[in-house]
C-alpha cells in the first residue's frame, strides 16, 4: 500500500496550485475552476487518511468519504450559486475580470 | 360687571374676521371693527353704571384695604401648570378686576380708539392694505383693552406685549417706506428693553407672594410678607417696563420716530392709549410702589419730571409737526408720571384723559393737515385756518388745552398735578413743573400759530378742509377737551368730583389753591401771547432770541444727543461684543467643538481603509495568510 504522505504531498500540491489560482487568475471563471481544485485537494486527503485509519478506532469507517461527499454536493451548489453571480457581472459589467469589480471599495 | 371681559372679546375676534373674510365684505370689512369697539363702548357704560349700583355685598366685590376702593375682581383658572399641590405647581388664572381706574382707563381707551377708527374710514380711504389696517387696530384695541381689565400680572403682561406688536405692525404699516421700518423695530427693540424689568419684576411678585394675582400682591406687600428690599426693586422693576412703554427718559427714543406710523395711529396709539399703559401700570400697581416709605416713587418723580422738561425743550424747537406733539406726549406722560410721584393717583389718571382727548384731537388735527397739504413740516404751513376752519378750531382747542389755558380740561388737570406736587414734594419740584407747564403752553402756542395763523403760502392754496368722517370724530374729541374738566368739580348732589371717583386711600374733593392757579394761569397765558408775538406778528425777533441761546439750542435741536449717544454704544459696545460671542460661537462651538469631532472619526476613516482595496487577490491573499499563521500557530501549539 502506497504511503499516506505521497497522498498528502498531492493534496498539498493541487491545494497551492489552486490557491495560486484564485489569488493569481483574473478571469471569475477561472477562479472558480481554481475553488474547485481546492476542494478537490481536500476531499484527497479526507479520503486517503481514511482509508488508511480503517481500523485503527479513531474515527468511524466512513467518516472520511461521508464528509468527501458532503464537500462535492456543497460545491455543486457553489458552483451553480458562482456562475450565476458570474452572469449577472458580465450581464452587468460586460466583463469577469474581478480587478475591474472592486465596487464594494470605500 | 362680571361680563365686563366681553369688551375685549369682540375686538379680539373681529381682527382675524377682517382678515379672512375682510374682501368679501362691504369696506373691506372695516365696520366689524368699528362696530365691536362701539360694543366695548357701551360695555364701558354697563360696567360703569352696574359699578356704581354695586356695593360690598354684591359677587365679587369687595372694599380693597390697600385702595379704599370697591374693587370688583372675577378670576377663572385659565390651567394648571406642574402637578397641582407640589412644589413649584402653579394655578394660572385670567380675570378681570374693575375699579374705579379701570373704568376710567375703560372709557378713555375705548372712546378714543372709536374716534380714531371712525375718522380713519375716511383718512386710510383708497389704501391698498385697508383691511390689514382695521384688522391690527381691532387687536390692538382688544389687546389693550385685556391689559386695563387684567386682574394678574401675567395676563398683563400678555396684553401688554400684544399691544407693542400691534403698535410695531402699526408704526411700519407702510412698510415700503425703510425709515418706517427702522421706527417700527426701534420702537419694538426699545419698548422691549423695559419689558425685561417688568418680566422679572413680576417673577419676583411671583415668587415672593406665590401668585399672579394683583390683589393677592398688593395684600402681601401690605400683610408684610414681602419685604421692604424685594418691595422696592420689584417696584423699580415694573416701572422700568412702566419707563419702555410710555417713553420716559431714556428710552423715549422711540416716541418721536414712531411718527412714521399712519397719523391716525399715532393718535390713538402713540398719544392716548398704549403709551399711557405705562403709567395705568403704576397707577394700578401703586400699593407696591407706594409701600415702606414710597421710595420707588420717588424714582417715579424724578423720572418724571426729567423727562417733561427734557422732551418740552426739543418739543419747543422741533419742526416737523408730528414730532412736535410726539415731543409733546412725551413730556405729558412725563408729568402723568411726576404726578404718581407726587402721590397723586388722581391727578395722574386725569390728566391721563385730559391729554388723551385733547393730544389725540391734535393728532388728528395734524392728520388732517398733512391729508390735505401733504406737508408734514411746520415751515411749509401758515394760515391754514383761511383754507379748513374747522380742523384750525379743534386743532386750537386741543393746543390750548394742553397749554394749560383755563376751562379747557388740560387746564384743570395739569392744576390737580401741580397741587399734587405742591403738596408731596420739595419746593424745586414745583418750580420745574410750572416751568415745564409754562413750556407746554409755548410750544403748543407754537404749533397753533405755525400752522394755522400767519400768511397762507401760495403752496397751500388748493387745500380744503376734510371730509365730514373726518372731522367729525375731530368735533367730539374736541368737545370733551374743551369740557372735560367738568368732571373734576364737587356738583352739587351725589357726585363730589373725580377725586372722590378714583382715588388712592384718601378720598378728596375738588380744592384749588389760589396761588397755583394764579401762577399757572399767568404763565400759560404769557406763554401763548410770548408765541404770538415770535410767530403771528414777529415782534419778538426769533433771530435774536435764537442767537443769544445759540449754544443751547444747538444740544436741543440735537435731541440732546440721545440717538448719537446710543448709536455710539450700539456700535462700539453693542455690536462689538455681539462680535466676539459670534466669534466664540463660530470659531470654538462650530468649528471645534461640533466640527471638530467629526473631522476626527472622517480622517481616521482615510487612514483605516487603505487596506479595503476591492481586489480579490487581497482578500485571499489576506485569508490564505491568516489561515497559515493559525496552522502554524495550532500547530506549535501540539508539539
Amino acid at each position: 500500500m502506497v504511503d499516506l504522505v505521497w497522498f498528502q504531498l498531492l493534496s498539498a500540491v493541487l491545494f497551492v496550485i489552486g490557491l495560486y489560482g484564485v489569488m493569481a487568475r483574473r478571469s471569475a471563471v477561472l477562479i472558480v475552476m481554481s475553488i474547485e481544485l481546492m476542494l478537490n485537494a481536500v476531499n484527497i486527503n479526507l479520503i486517503a487518511a481514511a482509508s488508511h485509519m480503517e481500523g485503527t478506532g479513531k474515527f468511524t469507517d466512513f467518516d472520511g468519504q461521508l464528509i468527501a461527499i458532503f464537500i462535492i454536493t456543497v460545491a455543486a451548489a457553489e458552483v451553480g450559486l458562482a456562475l450565476a453571480i458570474i452572469l449577472r457581472m458580465f450581464r452587468n459589467k460586460s466583463t469577469v475580470n474581478v480587478n475591474e469589480i472592486n465596487l464594494m471599495k470605500w | 360687571m362680571e361680563w365686563a371681559w366681553l369688551i375685549p372679546v369682540f375686538s379680539f375676534f373681529a381682527a382675524p374676521l377682517i382678515v379672512l373674510f375682510g374682501k368679501y365684505l362691504p369696506s373691506k370689512g372695516a365696520f366689524l371693527a368699528i362696530v365691536a369697539i362701539v360694543l366695548g363702548f357701551a360695555g364701558f357704560w354697563v360696567v360703569l353704571s352696574s359699578w356704581l349700583a354695586a356695593d360690598t355685598s354684591s359677587s365679587g366685590c369687595f372694599i380693597s384695604e390697600n385702595t379704599h376702593l370697591l374693587t370688583c375682581n372675577y378670576e377663572r383658572t385659565w390651567f394648571n401648570a406642574g402637578v397641582l399641590g407640589e412644589v413649584g405647581s402653579v394655578t394660572l388664572h385670567w380675570g378681570i378686576l374693575v375699579d374705579p381706574l379701570t373704568i376710567a382707563v375703560l372709557g378713555l381707551v375705548t372712546f378714543v380708539a372709536l374716534m380714531v377708527q371712525i375718522y380713519s374710514l375716511a383718512y386710510m380711504k383708497g389704501d391698498p392694505r385697508f383691511g390689514w389696517y382695521f384688522a391690527i387696530h381691532s387687536l390692538f384695541a382688544a389687546s389693550m383693552l385685556t391689559l386695563i381689565l387684567a386682574d394678574n400680572f401675567l395676563l398683563l403682561y400678555v396684553a401688554w406685549e400684544l399691544v407693542g406688536i400691534c403698535s410695531y405692525l402699526l408704526i411700519g404699516f407702510w412698510h415700503e417706506r425703510p425709515s418706517a421700518r427702522e421706527a417700527a423695530k426701534k420702537a419694538f427693540i426699545v419698548t422691549r428693553i423695559g419689558d425685561v424689568g417688568l418680566l422679572i419684576g413680576i417673577l419676583l411678585i411671583w415668587r415672593e407672594v406665590g401668585t399672579f394675582s394683583m390683589v393677592d400682591a398688593f395684600e402681601a406687600v401690605r400683610t408684610g410678607v414681602m419685604s421692604e428690599g424685594v418691595t422696592t426693586v420689584a417696584a423699580i422693576l415694573l416701572f422700568l417696563g412702566a419707563m419702555g412703554k410710555s417713553a420716559q427718559i431714556p428710552f423715549h427714543v422711540w416716541l418721536p420716530d414712531a411718527m412714521e406710523g399712519p397719523t391716525p395711529v399715532s393718535a390713538l396709539i402713540h398719544a392716548a392709549t398704549m403709551v399711557i399703559a405705562g403709567v395705568y401700570l403704576v397707577a394700578r400697581a401703586f400699593p407696591i410702589f407706594e409701600a415702606y416709605d414710597a421710595d420707588a416713587l420717588m424714582v417715579v418723580a424724578i423720572v418724571g419730571l426729567v423727562t417733561a422738561l427734557v422732551a418740552a425743550t426739543i418739543a419747543l424747537v422741533a419742526t416737523d409737526l408730528k414730532r412736535i406733539l410726539a415731543y409733546s406726549t412725551i413730556s405729558h406722560l412725563g408729568l402723568m408720571m411726576l404726578s404718581l410721584g407726587a402721590f397723586g393717583v388722581t391727578a395722574a389718571v386725569f390728566h391721563m384723559m385730559a391729554h388723551g382727548f385733547s393730544k389725540a384731537l391734535l393728532f388728528l388735527g395734524a392728520g388732517s393737515v398733512l391729508h390735505s397739504t401733504e406737508f408734514q413740516e411746520t415751515g411749509e404751513m401758515g394760515g391754514l385756518r383761511k383754507v379748513m376752519p374747522i380742523t384750525a378750531i379743534v386743532f386750537s382747542i386741543g393746543a390750548l388745552s394742553l397749554g394749560g389755558i383755563p376751562i379747557l380740561a388740560g387746564f384743570w388737570s395739569k392744576d390737580e398735578i401741580l397741587v399734587a406736587v405742591n403738596d408731596n414734594l420739595n419746593v424745586s419740584f414745583i418750580i420745574l413743573t410750572l416751568f415745564t407747564a409754562m413750556l407746554s403752553a409755548l410750544y403748543m402756542g407754537r404749533a397753533m400759530f405755525l400752522v394755522f395763523f400767519g400768511p397762507l403760502k401760495e403752496q397751500n392754496e388748493h387745500a380744503h378742509e376734510s371730509p365730514l368722517g373726518m372731522t367729525l370724530p375731530m368735533m367730539l374729541l374736541g368737545v370733551l377737551a374743551l369740557g372735560f374738566g367738568l368732571i373734576s368739580f364737587n356738583w352739587p348732589g351725589s357726585y363730589g368730583g373725580l377725586g372722590t371717583f378714583v382715588y388712592f386711600q384718601h378720598s378728596h374733593e375738588f380744592h384749588f389753591e389760589i396761588w397755583i392757579g394764579v401762577v399757572s394761569i399767568l404763565l400759560a397765558l404769557g406763554a401763548f401771547i410770548a408765541a404770538h408775538m415770535i410767530y403771528v406778528k414777529r415782534s419778538i425777533s426769533l433771530e435774536t432770541t435764537r442767537s443769544r441761546f445759540a449754544g443751547i439750542l444747538r444740544v436741543v435741536e440735537n435731541k440732546y444727543y440721545f440717538d448719537e449717544v446710543y448709536q455710539w454704544i450700539i456700535d462700539r459696545v453693542v455690536l462689538v461684543f455681539s462680535k466676539s460671542i459670534a466669534f466664540f460661537d463660530r470659531a470654538i462651538v462650530n468649528d471645534i467643538l461640533v466640527n471638530g469631532p467629526a473631522d476626527v472619526t472622517r480622517k481616521f476613516g482615510i487612514a483605516l481603509r487603505v487596506h479595503v482595496t476591492g481586489h480579490v487577490y487581497t482578500y485571499t491573499l489576506a485569508m490564505a495568510i491568516g489561515s497559515a499563521g493559525l496552522a502554524l500557530f495550532v500547530w506549535l501549539r501540539m508539539v
